[in-house]
């Protein structure tokens, strides 16, 4: 098995997270799907670096994604609870003050 | 071995401003524990004092070229970009010391946070590695997330932090899988490596190809990562069609955050943006096959500026907000900018930084004029402002001029900016036509006309019984010496032309 599958796979999940964060209507499950592109990305870098390119960047860069995905979720995470103490929904769509 | 010690210290200093930065950031934080006041303004001087000590090393650093650590890298491309950082980031701080609806509490955190969007920015532009980049890039955006909520009990700042965290999100995701595409194309993170600028990897010791051998292996594969790529810093610089976070979260937010993202932070995406396709593309010894690719991204960006502009005047034509239409009128001035760099020449980018320049002066004015009359009369609606023009003239003359000069018209800054950008639309890279962008930018002008005059109509010819707003002198100086600045370099322009001249750099 080469790197192809390993890439095929990245790619199903980068597509799947872009259908959960068009299609959910929930704020949490639109966070997941940023998560699941990141570890999309993720896969890519770790079976690259194994097949082929060599090296430690690729490994670096999937250590460095996954804290960047924890800060991410912490800021997200405080953000949305801030909005469902205002406005006792987690859906984007019960938060529209500001629109045309 | 022997020599590590000596190449780590070599590396500190030339990081001296991001060290200046760094320190100050968390001075500010230290001292807010420490003296514990509401309103502390003490705070905000250590800002602006550790602002201005990066700015001095910048200008003293100007014409050097290094790299520390083979990761960040000294030139005066990157040079620009931090000293407009700095430069912006202190006048947003003066906005929060002169933000009236300010609650003043937390006020450290305030500071803090936007120090190190402004760290961030500084490490965004001055890299060639791509994981640096994204680190920069998500520094700066975690903080501005947080900055956009800092109202915590205000509905709409929460909105605006959640709809800004969300798009955020994505974008910095679809980046990221661009690079790991990049990176599994041509095994290297490294600009540089990949135009084939330099032979060997300064990080890694992986096997690298340059792109011209990845465009011959996987033309498709690169094709995804440079739109996937694209739309990560489409983001950053709120161009199409990633520009719908922009206007929701720039009327949310704090003012003094929205002149952030709308001028600092739109700037770093910029300085991030050029550096990756001039390196990629535009350098002078890329290949035969990398130069018809360059053109088709030429291509791209100037169907993505049009896009932007026009959709941003079109949407700002309908705005009754001051704030709402301020935003579509700066989606509409990364339309602008983008016209420059795509034409994906020396000459074009140098128009493109003289044009941000120019944005600087005029942009920061007009948050300047929203930010005192929303302190002044608690609202953001055009209606607000009728009649206020002979009321407060040392204010709205100003105002007035920096709508002049954002529509382009002549003597302002904002004109020279425009012609210089019509030049690189007329004159851009071997091989692209872009004769329609200028034709485009000019219709967007007129367009722009309108709105931004409806504002000087609003100020000076109708009348109302509102009292004479209470003054507030620094910020009348500091708007006068905006609108000062801005006509001054409309007439006296060489400077801000040699600036722009020897920040792009890159290129050589």
């Amino acid at each position: 098995m080469g790197v192809e599958a390993y890439m095929g796979v990245a790619g199903m999940l980068f597509v799947l997270g872009i259908v959960c964060i068009i299609s959910r209507r929930n704020i949490l499950y639109v966070l997941m799907g940023i998560e699941m592109i990141l570890n999309a990305a993720n896969i890519n870098f770790v079976a690259c670096n194994r097949f082929g390119n060599g090296g430690v960047e690729g490994r670096m860069f999937a250590i460095f994604v996954i804290i960047l995905a924890a800060a991410e979720a912490a800021v997200a995470l405080a953000i949305v609870l801030n909005v469902f103490h205002l406005f006792q929904s987690v859906r984007p769509s019960d938060a529209d003050m500001l629109r045309d | 071995m022997f020599a590590l010690q000596d190449l780590h210290l070599q590396g500190l200093s030339l990081l001296s401003p991001e060290l200046t930065l760094v320190t100050t950031a968390l001075v500010v934080l230290m001292m807010d524990l420490i003296w514990k006041e509401r309103d502390s303004w003490r705070l905000g001087a250590i800002g602006l004092v550790g602002l201005g000590a990066a700015a001095l090393q910048l200008v003293s650093a100007h014409g050097t070229q290094g790299t520390a650590f083979g990761l960040v890298s000294i030139d005066n491309f990157g040079g620009f970009f931090k000293l407009f950082t700095s430069a912006a980031t202190g006048v947003c701080i003066v906005f929060v010391m002169l933000d009236r609806r300010e609650r003043r509490h937390r006020i450290g955190e305030y500071y803090f946070l936007l120090l190190s969007a402004a760290i961030g920015i500084f490490f965004m532009v001055g890299t060639y590695n791509l994981l640096l980049l994204v680190l920069g890039l998500e520094l700066a955006s975690l903080a501005s997330y947080s900055l956009a909520g800092f109202h915590k009990g205000e509905k709409r700042s929460a909105e605006a932090a959640m709809k800004y965290v969300v798009f955020g999100g994505l974008s910095a995701g679809v980046m990221v899988f661009g690079i790991s595409l990049l990176y599994a194309v041509t095994g290297t993170l490294d600009m540089r490596v990949m135009s084939g600028a330099l032979a060997i990897d300064p990080v890694g010791e992986g096997v690298a190809r340059s792109l011209a051998v990845a465009l011959e292996q996987s033309p498709g594969m690169v094709a995804l990562a440079m739109i996937l790529i694209l739309g990560g810093f489409s983001f950053k610089i709120s161009s199409a069609p990633f520009h719908f976070w922009a206007p929701d979260v720039y009327e949310g937010s704090p003012t003094p955050v929205t002149t952030f993202l709308a001028v600092a932070s739109k700037a770093g995406g910029f300085g991030a943006l050029m550096r990756f396709f001039g390196v990629l593309f535009v350098a002078p010894d890329v290949g035969e096959m990398v130069a018809a690719y360059r053109n088709e991204i030429g291509m791209v960006l100037a169907l993505v500026a049009a896009a932007t502009m026009t959709l941003g005047n079109l949407a700002a034509l309908r705005q009754t907000s001051l704030k709402r239409m301020l935003a579509y009128s700066s989606v509409a001035h990364a339309g602008y900018v983008l016209v420059g760099v795509a034409a994906m020449n020396q000459a074009g980018m140098e128009a493109s930084l003289f044009y941000l320049a120019a944005y600087y002066f005029m942009n920061l004015g007009a948050f300047g004029f929203l930010l005192y009359f929303s302190g002044v009369t608690g609202r953001e609606t055009l209606e607000s402002l009728r009649g206020m023009g002979p009321k407060a003239p040392m204010i709205t003359v100003p105002m007035v001029i920096f709508l002049v000069s954002l529509t382009g018209i002549p003597p302002m800054v904002g004109f020279t900016g425009k012609l210089q950008l019509l030049y690189a639309a007329m004159g851009p890279a071997e091989g692209l036509q872009l004769g329609w962008l200028a034709v485009c930018l000019g219709l967007n002008s007129v367009i722009s006309l309108y709105y931004y005059m409806r504002v000087v109509r609003v100020l000076f010819l109708e009348d109302s019984d509102e009292p004479r707003p209470e003054p507030q002198v620094p910020m009348a100086v500091f708007l006068c010496l905006m609108a000062f600045l801005t006509v001054w370099f409309g007439l006296f322009f060489t400077p801000l032309l040699d600036l722009a001249r020897s920040g792009m750099d890159l290129l050589t």
